[in-house]
């Protein structure tokens, strides 16, 4: 989504840049012109052109300028949801007390990385990288990698929804045992 | 491997856009491959030359424009010329601790409008050199001297006569000019890799294509 609202800026931009080239050997062409026979009706009507190329030029300027803002509200937008989300993360691996090894394995499998390409990344062997998550299941109390995702996007999913009760039970249950002890809020 | 972390955390920093904005890198490129080709390798004075010329005065008037009209990194306030900081920011680069800005740093600030203003001189240098004829003129003239036709030399070679003082010494500082550009074109270049190696990032790929994979 984000690739195909780059390509629309920069595709006005090309097309700004031949634009101004064109308008600029036109105006010179037309300069000579002018300066061969002055109000000639050939010269009036360079000029005329030379009046429209310059104000679609204009035009196409505000039009990319307009899109670079939309463009930059949207990726602000998705870096606080992005960032929101990163800390998310984190603070739950810190909770779950993962190791820094640990913590970078859960990252990439969060991110959708199979097990060999996580080794490949981190430069070790399939089997330590699959202890490595079984480890990471176990700390998080979560069956498999399916459930080690769904546990982050869960609470995405809930929020703002009239949220069903059976849905929250696991997080509820963890929300009841910590709120005994105040002020020891988990998240 | 820590990288995706730590580019999560860069989020809100103070930083150059990536990618800058389309006009920027187009006018950018397009700027850099003429001055590479009428600096180095084409004929001077030729027609090529002065069709690479009239482009660029184009991309350098539209630059300019954005440079008013623009988002905010890409106009002039965002980057104003300012000796003094320029300094400390070598300083700072020494040590191997710059900081990061919201647009051009301040010293390749100052290089953007060196770069400009010589790019300016070259061209308007250029026009007087070539009577402000567009290229269009020239070869179409130069089409008519080849078929045979010979008036069009007698008339230009009347004219120089006239401005013979004026077109020698726009052809001196055409050269001269250009050959500072090239020279501050190789520093700025320079200046980017030393920049990109204290900063561990590459600036390079900003004014290419952003950040890839479209992340």
């Amino acid at each position: 989504m984000t690739r195909k609202g780059r390509l629309q800026p920069a595709a006005l931009a090309a097309i700004l840049a031949v634009q101004g080239v064109a308008a600029v050997f036109f105006v010179g062409d037309a300069l000579a012109d002018l300066r061969a026979g002055p109000a000639a009706p050939h010269s009036v009507f360079e000029a005329l052109v030379v009046v429209a190329l310059v104000l679609g030029m204009g035009v196409g300027a505000w039009q990319l300028r307009v899109a670079l803002d939309r463009l930059r509200v949207q990726d602000r937008a998705l870096a606080t949801a992005r960032g929101t989300l990163a800390q998310v993360i984190e603070s739950q691996f810190t909770r779950w007390g993962l190791t820094p090894a640990e913590r970078d394995v859960g990252f990439l499998a969060l991110k959708g990385l199979d097990v060999s390409e996580i080794a490949g990344v981190r430069g070790v062997a399939d089997g330590t990288v699959r202890a490595q998550l079984t480890r990471i299941y176990a700390k998080a109390g979560v069956s498999g990698r399916a459930q080690f995702a769904a546990w982050f996007v869960e609470d995405l999913l809930d929020e703002g929804l009239p949220a069903p009760a059976s849905h929250t039970a696991p997080l509820s249950a963890q929300e009841g045992a910590s709120a005994l002890a105040p002020g020891h809020r988990s998240d | 491997m820590a990288r995706p972390v730590a580019s999560g955390r860069r989020g809100g920093a103070v930083a150059p856009p990536d990618p800058w904005d389309p006009l920027i890198r187009i006018t950018h490129w397009g700027i850099a491959l003429a001055v590479v080709s009428n600096g180095l390798l084409n004929k001077p004075g030729g027609t090529v030359h002065v069709w690479i010329g009239w482009a660029v005065m184009a991309l350098l008037a539209m630059r300019l424009i954005w440079g008013v009209i623009g988002p905010a990194e890409a106009r002039f306030s965002a980057f104003p010329p300012d000796p003094r900081a320029a300094m400390s920011h070598l300083v700072d680069l020494v040590r191997g601790r710059p900081r990061e800005h919201m647009s051009h740093n301040p010293a390749g600030a100052l290089m953007v409008y060196a770069l400009w203003a010589s790019l300016a001189v070259v061209t308007v240098t250029g026009l007087i050199m070539t009577d402000g004829q567009s290229p269009v003129t020239i070869a179409e003239q130069k089409a008519a001297v080849a078929a045979g036709d010979w008036s069009m030399l007698a008339k230009s070679a009347g004219k120089e006569d006239d401005e013979g003082g004026l077109s020698e010494a726009a052809g001196e500082l055409h050269e001269g000019a250009a050959n500072l550009m090239l020279i501050l074109a190789m520093i700025h270049v320079a200046g980017v890799v030393v920049e990109s190696r204290a900063l561990r990032r590459n600036l390079v790929r900003p004014m290419v294509t952003g950040r890839g994979k479209g992340r």
